[in-house]
């Protein structure tokens, strides 16, 4: 049992290195707008695969990430013209790090749907105090952003993805994982046999807003005007959740696959029936909730038992 | 394996996933290599949904299917390099009112759908990211919704980018601090919207208006997703001005004025915008419109041309759907891009740029010319206008005034 099990940790981590791999060698032969579009659904990755980071183990639903993507976006916008490149989107993480770090010392004490509410209203919070302070203090109402082509932001992103699955990798085998996979079991019991709760869960939520820093901090560069209400956008808190919940959170790549697909279809449906995009876009959002309740993931877990106990009758 | 049929649930999965593969396949990459030109593609990325979506829809988007139908009715625009009328096909992208996603489309149609023309996306912000992006592949834009001060230090570094919309210095506040003074006004109270918009204006009116002599008595910021104006109604009438001004949005004009006629504020003007030159809002207030000031682009009573895009736009339909400020500003951009196009005889987009940057054009609002990236001032038919027996009509300036500007106006009716 357990070398089957360490077999199929090898055999998907030689498949998540042969897909970065691939990936990485993506711009030396698809056309320029593959590499937009793909660093678009990198990102919804990047964003995905944070958010689950903290929430799915835990089970506290965190609609933050816009909040952490958009201190990333206005660090780049700000810091964009003075610094390097990789000292910016550093910037972007490492700020927002600490603004997690603060806010969830502050609040993770908050459970289930107050924290949730929190979360939602500290996109509302930093947007409008950014407002206020750019008003008040530097006259600007929106910001210019440097220009970054397109295959160095493809490549900053991949990289961000790279490092967010090494770190998601090392979180889940190590005891810190357990321990948080312990406060979503039932809190009270963790707290009790020893675990810090408190100060574990900060600290996986300030790590997952590392990562949704620095994907704000690139991506800026790409939208090349922000101003509060583009860079805090609540829709981007949405999405992360969406996207894992179709994706299934009970497994690694459920969010993954989950950002992929959900990414690539709304590209389709914006492009080719823009018209009827929000109709089909729920009725695909109803039928994952209402006969998907473990997403993708746990369809082609359905699908495999199915096939397996097929097998196994036949035998 | 199959031991029993489906079950209903097993059966929409099935489904759903049949629905995800076809609708991945349909985007396969389509390899049509371009036949000689039959038509001119024009791409765009619109917010068909998200909270913009009300104002793409009734702003830009009327303008350019009139249009197109119009021009594809004729058989098209003359193009003299194919020998012929080529007709206008368009392509339409959902940015779902998210900047990141418009930057994205705007690129997709530059770079893998190669059209010919690009038409612009909708908003102040969307217009301010495309713009940089548009310019760099070279590709003209000339924008609708949207425009303010900042774009104009812009627009030099800028040269494929054309502004058509008039905004707060250029040059609707100049003129309405010029009606009032002349009419006497002494005092002023702003309230704004919190936003690039109202900070724009609130700024604007707070030079034009001292330099005439109207003495502001107090400014107050109104947060976006605030909706009781009450505080803010209650603290103008207060402070008793003879002008009251509200640089917001619809959102928040349209509780504005029911407040100030609830409350009885009756300052000699009521200047609000944009919301007050949609017809909706006299749908909305009817007589108690009187006397009420907005901004303004023309009126149908201006001229044969402008009645017949009047005409055009707004024959059959509800008053609702008029819009005196955007709509001829928009639709003479539309213009000037098919004369640019058969002035110049290519799809050129350098030979095209240079003609709409330096040349003049025939349009509804007459003699008609880009100056430095703006729609020149001169050739607005109108900045403010005012709501007039139920008419919404051009106060100012004074060249283009279609009635007498009323001040003071009328006091609320009663009851």
């Amino acid at each position: 049992m357990n070398t089957r099990k360490n077999l199929r940790q090898i055999w998907l981590l030689g498949l998540t290195l042969i897909f970065l791999a691939l990936l990485a060698t993506l711009p030396l032969y698809a056309p320029t707008y593959t590499i937009i579009l793909m660093t678009s659904i990198l990102m919804y990755i990047v964003l995905t695969m944070s958010w689950a980071l903290f929430s799915a183990p835990t089970g506290y639903i965190s609609l933050a990430p816009a909040a952490f993507f958009g201190i990333g976006i206005y660090t780049s916008a700000i810091l964009g013209t003075r610094l390097p490149l990789p000292a910016v989107i550093l910037a972007g993480s490492l700020i927002s790090f600490c603004l997690a770090l603060l806010i969830g010392a502050l609040t993770l004490r908050l459970r289930g749907i107050y924290f949730a509410m929190f979360t939602f209203g500290l996109v509302e919070l930093i947007k409008n105090f950014w407002l206020w302070y750019e008003i008040q203090f530097t006259g600007t109402r929106g910001r210019f952003v440097i220009f970054v082509d397109n295959t160095t932001i493809y490549y900053v992103m991949l990289i961000i993805l790279a490092l967010l699955l090494l770190v998601t990798y090392l979180i889940r085998r190590s005891r810190f994982g357990l321990a948080l996979r312990g406060i979503g079991e039932c809190e009270e019991a963790a707290a009790h046999i020893g675990v810090h709760v408190n100060a574990l869960k900060t600290a996986t939520f300030a790590i997952s807003a590392i990562f949704m820093g620095a994907a704000g901090a690139i991506m800026a560069t790409r939208w090349t005007y922000v101003d509060p209400y583009v860079a805090f956008n609540p829709l981007y808190s949405f999405m992360s959740v969406l996207m894992a919940i179709f994706g299934g959170i009970g497994q690694p790549y459920g969010p993954i696959l989950g950002a992929a697909i959900f990414a690539y279809l709304e590209e389709i449906l914006i492009t080719r029936f823009p018209y009827y995009y929000m109709l089909i876009f729920g009725i695909v959002l109803i039928v994952t909730v209402l006969y998907l309740p473990e997403g993708l993931i746990g369809l082609v877990a359905n699908i495999r038992k199915r096939v397996a106990g097929g097998q196994d009758a036949l035998a | 394996m199959a031991t029993k049929g489906w079950t209903r649930r097993e059966f929409l999965r099935g489904v759903a996933v049949a629905g995800a593969g076809l609708a991945l396949s349909a985007c396969a990459p389509k390899v049509t290599p371009k036949p000689a030109k039959d038509k001119i593609v024009v791409g765009m990325s619109r917010p068909l949904s998200g909270p913009q979506a009300i104002v793409g829809d009734s702003a830009f988007r009327p303008v350019y299917e009139t249009f197109v139908k119009e021009v594809n009715d004729a058989g098209g625009v003359y193009v003299e390099e194919y020998g012929k009328k080529l007709p206008i096909e368009l392509i339409v992208y959902d940015d779902k009112t998210d900047v990141g996603t418009m930057t994205r489309l705007t690129e997709k149609l530059i770079v893998e759908d190669k059209v010919d023309f690009l038409w612009p996306a909708c908003g102040t912000s969307f217009i301010f990211a495309q713009a940089p992006i548009a310019n760099k592949y070279g590709y003209v834009l000339i924008t609708a919704e949207g425009g303010a001060t900042t774009i104009k230090d812009m627009l030099p570094s800028l040269p494929y980018v054309f502004v058509t919309l008039s905004f707060s210095d250029w040059y609707q506040l100049p003129v309405l601090a010029e009606l009032l003074s002349k009419k006497g006004a002494k005092t002023a109270y702003i309230a704004y919207i919190a936003d690039l918009h109202g900070i724009e204006y609130s700024g604007v009116a707070g030079i034009e208006f001292p330099k005439v002599g109207i003495e502001i008595l107090g400014v107050k910021s109104i947060p976006p997703d605030m909706k009781d104006l009450s505080p803010i109604i209650r603290d103008a009438k207060a402070a008793n001005p003879d002008v009251f001004c509200c640089f917001a949005y619809p959102d928040q004009i349209m509780p504005a004025t029911a407040l100030s006629i609830e409350l009885d504020f009756n300052p000699k003007a009521w200047v609000g915008g944009p919301g007050v030159n949609f017809g909706f809002y006299y749908t909305a207030f009817g007589p108690a419109t009187e006397g009420v000031i907005g901004f303004t682009s023309y009126s149908p009573k201006q001229s044969d041309a402008a009645r017949a895009l009047a005409e055009k736009l707004y024959a059959g339909k509800p008053i609702d759907v008029q819009d005196y400020w955007g709509h001829p500003l928009y639709w003479a951009g539309l213009e000037i891009w098919k004369q640019a196009i058969e002035k110049a005889g290519t799809l050129d987009q350098k030979k095209i740029r240079d003609i709409i940057a330096t040349e003049r054009f025939q349009t509804v609002l007459g003699d008609t010319w880009f100056e430095n990236g703006l729609l020149s001032k001169d050739c607005h038919t109108g900045e403010i206008g005012q709501w007039i027996n139920g008419v919404y009509e051009v106060v100012g300036p004074e060249k283009w005034a279609t009635a007498e500007f009323v001040y003071p106006k009328p006091p609320w009716p009663k009851g």
